[in-house]
């Protein structure tokens, strides 16, 4: 740290219109940021215990209640991973299982936004489809797969269509929620600028609604993966899903973990994917 | 003076005949009745009267969100029908648009108007230098001091140039000291636009500081109790709140509130409670001690 503090020139003849050094602006930042760089070394420092705690109780085959004799190690997993990342069959797996995310999900999106919003503007609309919706929520997306089968011709439909149901229910009443949480004031005062009708809902309706709208697809989104998975493993041939299951078939444990990890690290990416939109739409969140 | 007249000038808001009355289960409960009041073109009027006295009702029944029962609500001779940008309104809550930057919530009013972006864009920054904001056009509300944000609600009630100011205990929020300053500045804004001002407030000083006339209201159901003329010369100075004419008006305006506060709150306080109060505390709490 001294060293390059010392490194650049400075000309000291005006001492306040001085820039500060590249060493004060890096002890600066330290200090402004040391919380953050606190949570990411202890976050590095506690996922490295847990591969350890993994390879122990592995290593070890541990049985203590839980049985480890058959869960791959770290290491396993690893070798199995090196050698799928070169395996087209995989990446099918994995884009397959991203592409029925895409369409489930954005159709989930597409219909339950606009239906939470206008639900909640009109009363008429919510009264007529709210007790539909209040009744199919509370059924899991999984419970539909028979469903579904005999709905969609398809297979490749079917899985597309529980995904949608899965993410279709947070994202309609989250985008409801948001519009009965919108302060009645704020559309008073657009009224008192001359705001009509439309110009109410687009000005006023959807932005404030949108926080909650983005809560919606945050949820809609972890429900999408976990109904893919589900249906996935019930009724695909292809997609991360079966991949797990089939693994499990077919003793091929070092590559459950590895699913399981996919599917892990697939539904954080996507979730990131939504907090990033959610920062560009919506910037006056931003801290 | 006279330039004022010789300018045709607009906002002439009339309330005549005025009730109102909304539904409750035990039937309909009154809560503005039998109410009189106008603003001459360029007046300040404020309205003062104890809480739940339906002052903030009838501000809102001129801006057009309530419907009267009874009577007629005019501005300029044509009836109120609903809210509209001729009659900007200013809120106590400030109620700014948190997803527009402070540019784009003086804007908005020229938008609905449909004025081109580059034209709204050059009226609200003029606007938002006359307010001494024009540093913090990028910003949004959340970032403001209160003072601050209510100087936007009012440029951005301003903005489209309404025959009437309407503003419902718009520094109820603010401290001491702000309150003071934004007491200034809308006086200052009101002698430039010579806009026709409808004032609601709790606080009697501000209500005689600012006013040419004051409206006392009674308790619920409110009417008018008293009018009370303000005849203190402008500009007003804050010294001027020391002087015997407005601590005259002041205690003239105080009596008639607290006869009406003590009614909305169901009598006088009886003697005996406060006997009962009559504690010592010593620093200890009054839970403590009972």
């Amino acid at each position: 740290m001294p060293a390059i503090a010392e490194a650049g020139p400075v000309p000291a003849i005006t001492p306040p219109a001085t820039p500060p050094s590249f060493g004060t602006l890096a002890l600066r930042w330290y200090r402004l940021n040391r919380g953050g760089l606190r949570a990411i070394a202890i976050g590095v420092i506690s996922l490295l215990a847990f591969l350890l705690v993994w390879h122990l109780l592995t290593t070890y085959r541990v049985v203590f209640f839980v049985r480890f004799t058959n869960v791959p190690s770290p290491l396993a997993v690893y070798a199995s991973f090196t050698k799928a990342i070169h395996d087209p069959k995989f990446l099918m797996h994995i884009l397959l299982s991203c592409r029925r995310i895409l369409v489930g999900f954005s159709l989930a999106a597409i219909v339950g936004v606009p239906l939470g919003l206008i639900m909640g503007r009109f009363k008429l609309v919510h009264e007529i489809i709210f007790p539909v919706a209040e009744v199919l929520r509370p059924i899991p997306a999984i419970a539909w797969v028979p469903m579904a089968i005999m709905l969609w011709p398809t297979n490749e439909q079917s899985i597309v269509f529980i995904t949608f149901l899965g993410s279709f229910f947070p994202i309609l009443v989250n985008t409801l929620h948001g519009m009965t949480m919108v302060d009645p004031v704020l559309v008073r005062a657009a009224q008192c600028l001359g705001a009509r009708e439309r110009a109410i809902f687009r000005e006023v309706y959807f932005p404030a609604s949108l926080p909650h709208i983005f809560t919606g697809l945050t949820v809609g989104m972890g429900v999408a993966w976990v109904s893919l998975i589900a249906a996935e493993m019930i009724s695909g041939q292809y997609g991360i899903g079966y991949f797990t299951w089939e693994a499990y078939s077919l003793v091929q444990y070092a590559d459950i973990a590895l699913g399981m990890i996919a599917i892990g690290v697939l539904g954080l990416g996507s979730s990131l994917l939504i907090r990033g939109a959610g920062q560009l739409v919506m910037p006056w969140r931003l801290k | 003076m006279s330039e004022i007249l010789t300018k045709a000038p607009q906002g002439h808001i009339e309330v005549r005949n005025f009730s109102l009355s909304y539904d409750s289960i035990e039937g309909p409960v009154q809560a503005v009745t039998d109410t009189q009041i106008h603003v001459k073109p360029g007046e300040f009027v404020s309205i003062v009267g104890p809480s739940g006295c339906g002052k903030s009702t009838l501000l809102n029944a001129v801006a057009g969100f309530l419907k009267p029962t009874t009577g007629i609500v005019t501005v300029d001779g044509e009836r109120v029908n609903g809210p509209s940008a001729e009659r900007g309104m200013v809120f106590q809550q400030y109620s700014l648009f948190p997803w527009k930057t402070v540019r784009e919530n003086v804007e908005f009013g020229l938008k609905m108007r449909g004025m081109p972006r580059s034209q709204r864009e050059r009226a609200a920054r003029t606007l938002l230098g006359l307010a001494g904001l024009e540093a913090f056009e990028k910003h949004y509300p959340e970032k403001l001091s209160g003072g601050m944000k209510q100087r936007v609600g009012i440029v951005r009630a301003l903005a489209t140039g309404p025959k009437v100011l309407l503003l419902d205990e718009p520094f109820g929020a603010l401290d001491a000291q702000t309150r003071v300053i934004m007491q200034q500045i809308l006086t200052n804004m009101w002698q430039r636009l010579k806009i026709s001002v409808l004032f609601v407030t709790h606080d009697i000083d501000e209500a005689i500081f600012l006013s040419d006339r004051v409206y006392c209201m009674t308790a619920r159901p409110g009417s008018i109790k008293a009018e009370i003329p303000i005849p203190l010369e402008r500009p007003r100075q804050q010294s001027m709140m020391m002087s015997s004419e407005f601590l005259a008006l002041r205690r003239g305006l105080m009596s008639l509130i607290r006869e009406e506060s003590i009614k909305a709150m169901g009598g006088e306080i009886s003697d005996m409670g406060m006997q009962g109060l009559n504690i010592e505390l010593h620093g200890h709490s009054l839970a403590d001690v009972i």
